[in-house]
């Protein structure tokens, strides 16, 4: 048993510390961002208290052993379908609404949703950890997962359903799946694909569909089309050169030829300032965080905490190369923002969560000295 | 603590080691891809984002003033005003904006919304024509380039676009827009020498916007002097290249801006007064034989005067043109299509383009080469029974077949020798010389070699040079041509007809002119202008007209020397008594020949007065055209025919020589002849009333 004293000596600094240095890229970023827009000029302020706000919540949830979570899993989970519920009915009489307005606070029930998933997944593998992974708890798992899924996936907000879906799957990973459920898995696939392609993908949205063909079959003509944001979005990384531009020195960013720049292609506003080096330093960053989580995974105390670890780096993995992939235009355009830097409070805020219980699990770890050596 | 069951955890180290590497392949693949993109393709990309980032805008240059010989101004650009919004001035607030745009419907008379827009009409926008509200004008100018002015409304009145300027603090995002709008206010009077604009023809459009013209935009001479002096006109576009943002609002300039060049003012030759009389001239006789005869005798003439001692075109007449004025903004399609199905023919310019046989004022080519070369003595007298038949030969022993040559006047002229074979413009007497007759005039007078060598060097068969566009040269034809052409051998009677100016000899009304102008004007063939001067804005001469010509006669060896058929190679000279004599003829000709008198009352007092002194030569030219032949009208002996007349005065120092042709006008001397004598006296009025002026 260790008192709280000798668990801060069990904190990660590595952890934090690239997390807290992300964030704070990401609001300069985000400051670069502005350009000009008068929309966006608070932005820098507000992800600023968002930060701040984050940090409370990360040392409050360090500090709280990550076992107390388990008697909160299920009230969150029956919390967060609620909150799906009342948006997906709420998308009837407004159109398509993500965001729920508490106070002068939006939150987004997809960001809670991927807290509420991992921990519930990490407490269902944890409590059948003993058993063999076999076909019925995988179906128990699924049908854990799909209970929230459903409402996201018809809200419809592809791209969480699809990162829900990659962390249960990433999840069976880790607890031992067997390869040939993994074989039959990507036969399902398949089919699914097939029979998408035989009905024309009826099940996705025009925009989705669009994107998509647009990403494999691009019109070379269209300079204002569909494919305006990620060719632009490349032009912006291409000025960077070795150094970049120089922060808010970029003509693609300063002069709004990059869109969405603050979120989903914040990644092309540090490419295009801060050059190669400085891309190759952030994703170091991120790289450092991942394997930090994976590590704390690997010597956590006990399953659920372990789980707990390896599901948030796993986010935080996946997250960050769909988004870079979409700025680098090797994968199609999402909506995935990248973990601590782009603008968004709630999403910064989830994260910031999420580091505290990882780092809950590793002040709480038995084995300090291999986590002290990054 | 130990409320928590401690639950011991050992995942599978490999599956951990999986994930690493497929970490490690992605995050590697992704630098690669870095690398790639902003090391090895950067500078593409750097181009792409200055590309995006960089406009090259441009400045029109003010098109220049045409103005006549006496500073009259014939073509002008006058501001037009054009009501325009900047969608990205707008207030923000929506409110204000509607409360503009109603304030703004009720001044400039527009909508405030016409209904919803859908894409065809965004797609389908063009600024001025279109019927659309305030709102979707506005709409479709936010969606597609929020930052440059689009027009709501062109062409207001001076007024509105005042109203507009003075709320410019109340109406932000609302402008006026200045624009330059050709007008010409001499109109129809001058359109055939000015012209008119029209848009870059997509055919030229590369040639244009490589000279820096901007396609849609710049205007550019169709016809007159707008076309052939285009470039002088013009100026030169100025470029500003400047970094505007994605909506394109211009930041600052990139480069230093180059200004425009304003294009230069020219200065015609015309003398408007002139030209007003003699088209007034002109239309009033048409009108007065078409009244008089019940039906159109005539409805397509020409009337151009020149100073033959300088080639300048004091007046250019061709009737019917066009008002140039319905083209200062756009072309109207339906106008353009009425003048092309006009039979007459406005948008040609008959005074340039036409070509005619030019009749017996062709005979003073003849007459040049047959004293010239010592065909007849200017005593010499031949007989003009009315009627001669000549054997048709086509080659030496053709034993040929006899044809017919009348004279215009039945009963023949009796003895006829040079002066007054010019003066009564006795077919028989040229006939005769040309091409020779029996013992009369033997060895084939002067010969269709011989012939065409006069000709030529008064004018005939080849451009002028005018600067007019679509001059025509004419024909001067030779045994050579009519075998290529025709597939035929040259006959006797070819050279008969060729020497009276029918056949196939072929003229434009200009050449005409030219060639009696070169004989006033002692031998020298002046090259014909219409470009007094060229100044540049600030007033700097750029170019003088300096009257030049191509070649004097009486001085240049112009003249091939043929044996026979054959040139020798020598070449000679027109010997000045022979020109001198020429004009005792045309003089004749006025005095007591073919234009000695009036057939009407109505042109007693333009006969009786003879104080110009003038010279001239008749011409009534048969032709057998399409539209005659399509009539019936080609019988032998009853051809129709063009009525022509050259005159000029003084008759021994002309400064003056002017030309009227109608088309189907039948009698030279009838018609034409009062034209000219008009418009000689009128020039000789506004001389004094000018000299009066500035002593």
């Amino acid at each position: 048993m260790q008192n709280s004293r000798n668990a801060w000596q069990n904190f990660d600094f590595w952890l934090f510390g690239a997390a807290l240095l992300l964030s704070i890229i990401g609001i300069a970023l985000i400051r670069s961002s502005i350009a000009g827009n008068i929309e966006l000029v608070d932005h820098p302020q507000r992800q600023t208290t968002f930060l701040i706000i984050s940090l409370g919540v990360l040392f409050v949830v360090s500090a709280v052993h990550y076992n107390y979570w388990i008697t909160l899993i299920q009230p969150m989970y029956l919390v967060t379908v609620a909150f799906l519920l009342f948006v997906f009915t709420a998308e009837a009489r407004f159109g398509a609404v993500r965001w729920l307005e508490v106070g002068t606070i939006l939150v987004q029930p997809a960001e809670l949703a991927k807290i509420v998933v991992i921990l519930a997944l990490a407490n269902f593998f944890a409590n059948h950890e003993k058993k063999a992974l076999d076909l019925k708890t995988i179906f128990q798992s699924a049908l854990l997962v799909g209970g929230l899924v459903i409402w996201i996936f018809l809200q419809p907000n592809l791209s969480t359903t699809i990162v829900l879906l990659v962390i249960w799957a990433a999840m069976l990973w880790i607890t031992g799946i067997r390869i040939r459920f993994i074989l039959i898995a990507i036969a399902i696939v398949l089919v699914v694909v097939l029979i998408g392609a035989a009905t024309g993908f009826a099940f996705l949205q025009d925009y989705q569909l669009d994107r998509i063909s647009n990403f494999f079959f691009p019109d070379p003509n269209a300079r204002y089309g569909e494919t305006y944001n990620v060719d632009q979005a490349l032009i912006t990384i291409g000025t960077g050169g070795w150094f970049g531009q120089g922060y808010t020195q970029s003509t693609q960013v300063q002069l709004r030829f990059l869109k969405v720049r603050h979120t989903d292609f914040i990644f092309s506003v540090l490419a295009a300032e801060f050059g190669f080096v400085g891309s190759v330093v952030v994703i170091g960053l991120l790289v450092l965080v991942i394997f930090r989580c994976m590590k704390i995974s690997q010597n956590a105390s006990d399953t659920f905490g372990s789980l707990i670890a390896y599901g948030f780096g796993f986010l935080i993995f996946f997250q960050t190369i769909v988004n870079i992939g979409v700025n680098i235009n090797v994968i199609p355009v999402t909506g995935l923002t990248l973990p601590f830097v782009s603008y968004g409070g709630s999403s910064l805020l989830s994260l910031m969560l999420g580091i505290g219980m990882v780092e809950s699990v590793a002040m709480r770890s038995p084995n300090r000295k291999q986590i002290k050596q990054p | 603590m130990s409320v928590f069951p401690q639950r011991q955890s050992r995942f599978d180290r490999w599956r951990y080691l999986v994930l690493f590497i497929l970490i490690g392949t992605i995050f590697s693949f992704y630098i690669l891809r870095l690398f790639d993109i902003q090391i090895l393709r950067g500078s593409n990309f750097v181009n792409q984002a200055n590309e995006n980032r960089t406009r090259i805008i441009s400045d029109p240059a003010i098109r220049g003033t045409i103005y006549d010989r006496n500073g009259v101004v014939l073509a002008q650009n006058v501001p037009s005003y054009n009501v325009v919004v900047i969608p990205g001035y707008l207030p923000a607030d929506e409110g204000n904006t509607q409360q503009i745009f109603r304030e703004l419907s009720e001044l400039i008379d527009i909508p405030v919304s016409s209904g919803d827009t859908d894409e065809e009409a965004a797609r389908n926008f063009t600024p001025c024509y279109n019927e659309l509200g305030i709102s979707e004008i506005v709409y479709i100018a936010t969606t597609n380039w929020p930052f440059q002015a689009t027009p709501l409304k062109c062409n207001v009145d001076q007024d509105v676009a005042m109203v507009v300027m003075e709320n410019r603090e109340e109406w932000p995002g609302i402008d006026v827009e200045i624009t330059a709008v050709r007008q010409y206010p001499t109109g129809e009077l001058t359109s055939e020498i000015i012209g008119f604009l029209g848009p870059i023809p997509a055919a030229l459009e590369e040639y244009y916007v490589n000279l820096g013209f901007v396609a849609n935009r710049d205007k550019v001479g169709y016809a007159g002097v707008e076309q052939t002096l285009n470039d002088t006109l013009a100026g030169i576009n100025g470029t500003r290249t400047v970094e505007v943002n994605v909506a394109g609002e211009i930041i600052r300039n990139l480069a230093e801006p180059i200004e425009p060049t304003p294009g230069s003012d020219v200065y015609l030759t015309i003398d408007t007064r002139l030209q007003a009389i003699a088209r007034e001239a002109l239309i009033s006789e048409m009108e007065y034989w078409n009244t008089t005869a019940g039906r159109t005798i005539t409805n397509n003439g020409v009337v151009i005067a020149m100073s033959p001692k300088t080639g300048e075109v004091l007046a250019l007449v061709s009737y019917p043109n066009f008002e140039n004025n319905r083209m200062e903004r756009i072309i109207p399609g339906y106008y353009y299509e009425q003048l092309s199905n006009d039979p007459q023919r406005p948008l040609f310019n008959h005074a340039i383009s036409a070509e005619h046989p030019p009749g017996s004022v062709f005979k003073m080519a003849s007459a040049l080469g047959v004293l010239n070369e010592g065909v007849v003595t200017p005593e010499y007298e031949v007989e003009d029974p009315g009627t001669i038949t000549v054997i048709q030969r086509f080659y030496e022993n053709d034993p040929g077949k006899p044809q017919q040559f009348v004279c215009w006047d039945r009963n023949g002229h009796g003895m006829v020798n040079f002066k007054w074979g010019v003066a009564y413009s006795c077919n028989i007497y040229w006939h005769k010389v040309a091409g020779g007759f029996e013992d009369e005039i033997p060895d084939g007078g002067l010969g269709i070699w011989r012939m065409s060598e006069y000709a030529k060097a008064i004018g005939y068969g080849t451009v002028t040079g005018i600067e007019l566009p679509g001059e025509s040269d004419g024909l001067i034809p030779d045994p050579t041509w009519k075998r290529i052409n025709l597939g035929e051998n040259w006959a006797t009677g070819d050279t008969y007809t060729a020497a009276i100016g029918q056949g196939y000899v072929l003229a434009t009304p200009l050449q005409v002119l030219n060639s009696i102008s070169t004989i006033a004007n002692g031998g020298k063939l002046m090259d014909v202008t219409l470009i007094d001067r060229v100044l540049s804005k600030d007033g700097t001469i750029l170019q003088q007209l300096e009257p030049s010509y191509r070649w004097d006669i009486t001085q240049d060896p112009v003249i091939n020397v043929y044996n026979g058929n054959n040139p020798s190679g020598e070449t000679k000279t027109v010997e000045p008594w022979v020109i001198e004599l020429a004009n005792q003829a045309m003089r004749l000709v006025v005095t007591d020949g073919t234009a000695s008198e009036y057939t009407i009352p109505r042109h007693a007092e333009l006969f009786r007065n003879d104080s110009s002194q003038s010279a001239g030569k008749t011409g009534t030219a048969e032709y057998c055209d399409n539209v005659a032949q399509a009539q019936g009208k080609c019988e032998f002996g009853a051809w129709p025919s063009h009525a022509w007349y050259v005159g000029y005065a003084p008759w021994d120092d002309a400064e003056i020589a002017v030309v009227a042709f109608f088309y189907n006008g039948s009698e030279g001397a009838t018609l034409s002849a009062p034209v000219v004598r008009r418009v000689i006296d009128a020039y000789f009025e506004l001389k004094s009333i000018d000299a009066a002026q500035s002593p």
